[in-house]
């Protein structure tokens, strides 16, 4: 009932034109806003932001890399979790050879990196095509996550062969290393994912993403309306790698302080954000959220929900559960909306227009 | 100057310097390769047979391995653990169909496959919640599988072949015969081309896709527990053995996905490749090449065949 | 003057009209197949040519082989003055060459505004910083091409669609949204590949007024392929007349109709 559009009359095609043409929308999203930045900080506890809030921010972030390659360019990649990591490592690099550049600034900046190598391993993409393509990226996946542990100077020759993430203020605030509290590196990241979701927005909603989605839908239709496929393709490479390697970045530093490339970067990495791009819907951002939020908090929910009702699990059960969980939950969503979470939404928001009506 | 004769020059000349360590390399490579074979052919069955690409047939050859040492630990003889564990992957295949591929007939490959992933997963949360996570060794004496090795003198040198490794290569490549005989002569085998053909055209002549769909996942996972015993005999049974079987992925492309001797010779180039390009020119990288090595042959490949070695000509159409 | 002269010399007016494309023996191989064979004709500025033939007669073949899909193994193309040997479609596409398909090939995960929009991608030119912001430039760029759009929209009376993903639309509008995006690129020439295949009368006589408002009002060239010759004769200039793979007749309508050849070639003949 007070969920439509009835009475908002569109008298410009700039408004007709906007992401969020209903008002209500746009009210939904200043409230989300309102309470990622300001209620889950107040509210929200170290604990929350630390296990909960944080992954679900930088695995969104990857979803929505991903998304773009696979979910509105039509390209198979298995290779997410190593582009990750090339921009965990390039934020590395920059930031102990320049420590005097602020540490937000290197974090965007590592997407850079991510691209051009994305780029470097999208470029079979024009003669390799669907499943086919899935061996490239693997390619990519494998050969840079060797890389990570071969090439001591990535982790600057640390004994323990892993990023030790060394502390950087941000506005006078420690904002990475042991000192950051969870509070300032969630608002950060918070940050962060907001402005690269609105470009993302404004990606798939012009010109490119239409092309994009052309090469999608049909490449060769694509290539007589004059879209050229080889750059088309590598743009969207080099947008996901970004994505992909600020997320790596971020995980790095504003989460896990520090770690190995085998353990944050591997194929299962690579797995796990291609489920959330699936279960979240293909070709939506918004699905890409409601993705990463299922499968990031899952496992936690499993891990610290349960004991908290009083049921005792051990750890390795808990672990067992959550792969059969997760397994029998992702046959059962492609079974009940092959679509994703985000055309149950579009569902739900369609049905609530209508409320109380049935049609 | 240096690097061109570390990589193109003093390779060979170690090979031509010991042919017999070539041959053991070679030999080495050969079984890995049959062995990647071995677990690309369960893809090709089920590809062939649903258009499903199969992503949990590396988890299956784990839990058909798991299952059958399992069922030994817990007293069964050997061989009725063998006869049971088929009967579990009979019902796997059975319990696929009807929950998994049944409802989801029709729908664009890209969802199939995403299904098969999550049937990875609760494949991996069962086989260890039920086995656990520890690595155990296959019952290899039990089911009458050779062991040690024979050392054959040649090219000034000894070459040592375990046998273990030659009953491989004699029961997948026999296994290999047999299949595709059963498919280009059967009754059966001609319905299962037609079903990988067009599910609908198949249905209008009367072939039941079901059935056919438990009978290839049967076969596959047949395959997959014979798959295991050898790759359990050889190192030992492990979830570890899941990343090897993504290297069937670079086998299929090469093979390309629908062709039973496609995966044959991909599994051997791949197998080969790996083991030469490790031995020969891994330590100028550093080594561990083999985690990479197998995706960049398939890829230089592709590159020049993108439908695979055996895959038809793409003719595009408009 | 009698109709006749008057006639007579409207057809030395059109005869002297601009070529606008000129295929000159051009051939077509599929491996051992010869799709095409030595076939030379030309399209002038403003007509209406028509490609007729059996099935399998290598008519679709000679569509790709014009806008750069196909390469010819020998023969010449010449379009707007410019001969080419080898190009890309994309190549075709921005010298001013659309077309639509047999088969339906919209964008089906898209909109209609979108499919349409995705044909005005050559005229945009806001470079990829202005299309992260999606304001300024790239924004007023983005209305301005939606405007050209929504005239389009207009003309196809699809305004209803006009937010409708394409792959839930029947067929004969998904006919109709790919001769909008086709539209869209305000082409030189316009290739339709059977426009009307599969549609009932009432859709057809639509598509034939669009077809022949496009031609008058945006003066655009088209060249069709089409199995309906009631059709056909009654809205195409001139027309050729492919038979496996050869040419057999070339011709306005009523020539082509009296041609021995092509009487054979579609009623059979004894032998």
């Amino acid at each position: 009932m007070f969920y439509r559009e009835a009475g908002q009359f569109k008298t410009t095609y700039a408004s007709d034109m906007a992401v969020l043409p209903i008002l209500q929308d746009r009210i939904g999203l200043a409230v989300i806003l309102l309470i990622g930045f300001v209620g889950i900080p107040l509210l929200g506890g170290n604990f929350f932001l630390q296990t909960v809030m944080i992954p679900f921010l930088v695995f969104s972030l990857a979803a929505i890399g991903l998304n773009i390659l696979t979910g509105y360019t039509g390209l198979l990649s298995l290779g997410s979790g190593a582009f990750m990591g090339v921009g965990a490592y390039a934020c590395y690099k920059l930031t102990t050879i320049y420590p005097g550049v602020n540490i937000v600034i290197w974090i965007v900046a590592s997407g850079f990196f991510a691209a051009a190598i994305g780029v470097v391993f999208g470029l079979p993409s024009l003669r390799i095509k669907g499943f086919y393509l899935i061996v490239a990226t693997l390619a990519a996946q494998f050969f840079l996550q060797w890389s990570f542990v071969r090439i001591p100077w990535l982790y600057n020759y640390n004994a323990s062969g892993a990023i030790e993430v060394p502390q950087r203020l941000f506005a006078g605030i420690p904002l990475t290393g042991a000192n950051a509290t969870p509070v300032t590196r969630y608002l950060v990241l918070l940050g962060i994912v907001t402005f690269l979701t609105w470009i993302a927005s404004n990606l798939v909603h012009g010109r490119i993403g239409r092309s994009w989605m052309a090469v999608r839908d049909m490449d060769i239709a694509a290539e007589l309306m004059g879209i050229r496929l080889l750059p088309a393709k590598l743009l969207a490479f080099a947008v996901s790698s970004f994505y992909c390697g600020v997320a790596g970045a971020c995980m790095m530093f504003l989460w896990y302080g520090g770690g190995e490339a085998n353990d944050a970067f591997n194929i299962n990495q690579s797995f796990t954000i291609l489920f959330m791009v699936i279960i979240g819907g293909l070709g939506s951002l918004i699905g890409s959220f409601l993705g990463a939020a299922f499968i990031s908090i899952l496992p936690t929910a499993l891990k610290f929900g349960v004991p908290a009702l009083g049921i005792a699990i051990p750890g390795t059960v808990a672990e067992h559960a959550t792969y059969i969980l997760l397994g029998a939950l992702i046959i059962f969503f492609l079974i009940v909306e092959p679509h994703g979470l985000a055309r149950l939404w579009q569902i739900g928001k369609q049905k609530l227009r209508m409320w109380p009506f049935p049609y | 100057m240096d690097l061109i004769y570390s990589i193109f020059v003093d390779p060979f000349l170690q090979m031509a310097g010991a042919p017999d360590l070539l041959v053991q390399t070679l030999w080495e490579g050969f079984v890995g390769g049959i062995l990647y074979a071995l677990i690309a052919l369960g893809f090709v069955l089920i590809f062939k047979a649903s258009g499903v690409f199969n992503f949990a047939q590396g988890i299956m050859v784990v839990f058909a391995a798991l299952t059958l040492v399992g069922l030994y630990e817990k007293g069964v003889p050997a061989f009725l653990a063998l006869a049971l564990t088929i009967g579990v992957m009979f019902l796997i295949a059975a319990a696929v169909e009807r929950v998994v591929l049944r409802p989801l007939v029709n729908q664009p490959d890209i969802i199939l496959f995403m299904a098969t992933f999550g049937l990875t997963y609760l494949l991996i949360g069962l086989g260890e919640a039920i086995f656990g996570g520890n690595p155990k060794v296959m019952i290899a004496e039990q089911l009458y599988l050779p062991k040690g090795a024979v050392d054959i003198k040649m090219l000034g040198g000894v070459v040592t072949l375990q046998k273990i490794d030659i009953a491989a290569a004699v029961i997948a490549l026999a296994m290999i015969a047999c299949l595709s005989v059963f498919f280009q002569y059967t009754r059966i085998g001609r319905a299962l081309r037609a079903v990988a053909d067009s599910h609908k055209a198949a249905l209008s002549v009367g072939i039941s896709l079901n059935q056919i769909w438990v009978i290839v996942w049967f076969l596959a996972g047949v395959v997959a527990l014979i798959t295991g015993i050898m790759w359990g005999a050889r190192s030992d049974v492990s979830f570890a053995l899941q990343v090897v079987a993504l290297k069937a992925l670079p086998v299929l492309v090469l093979g390309g996905f629908t062709s039973i001797p496609g995966a044959v010779v991909g599994g051997l180039i791949i197998g080969i490749g790996e083991k030469i390009g490790e031995f020969y020119w891994g330590p100028l990288v550093g080594g561990a090449t083999e985690s990479w090595l197998a995706y960049c042959i398939a890829l230089v490949f592709l590159m020049f065949r993108p439908q695979g070695l055996f895959g038809e000509r793409i003719i595009e159409r408009i | 003057m009698s109709a006749l002269a008057e006639m007579l010399q409207g057809e030395v007016a059109r005869a002297a009209a601009e070529t606008l494309l000129t295929v000159e023996n051009v051939s077509l191989t599929f491996g051992g197949v010869r799709a095409l064979s030595d076939i030379s004709f030309d399209i002038r500025k403003g007509e209406i040519r028509a490609i007729i033939g059996p099935n399998g007669a290598g008519k679709t073949s000679m569509l790709n082989c014009i806008n750069g899909f196909y390469h010819p193994r020998s023969g010449r193309i010449t379009f707007k003055g410019k001969t080419r040997q080898r190009m890309r479609p994309y190549e075709a596409a921005s010298q001013g060459i659309a077309r639509t398909f047999q088969n339906v090939a919209l964008f089906k995960g898209m909109t209609t505004l979108d499919n349409i929009l995705t044909g005005r991608t050559l005229k945009m030119n806001r470079n990829f910083f202005w299309q992260l912001l999606r304001h300024g430039p790239a924004m007023r760029e983005e209305i301005e091409h939606r405007i050209y759009c929504e005239d389009i929209i207009d003309f196809l009376e699809i305004e209803h669609i006009r937010k409708t993903p394409v792959g839930k639309l029947p067929y004969g509008l998904q006919k109709r949204v790919e001769l909008g995006r086709a539209l869209a690129m305000q082409p030189d020439l316009l290739l339709l590949d059977e426009p009307m295949a599969g549609m009932n009368l009432e859709e057809k006589e639509d598509m034939c007024r669009f077809i022949l408002d496009v031609n008058r009002h945006f003066r655009t060239t088209i060249a069709l392929i089409e199995h309906d010759m009631g059709v056909v004769m009654d809205i195409s200039d001139r027309v050729v007349v492919l038979e496996y793979g050869h040419k057999i007749a070339d011709g306005t309508p009523d020539e082509v109709k009296a041609d021995q050849r092509v009487i054979d070639a579609y009623l059979g003949v004894s032998h």
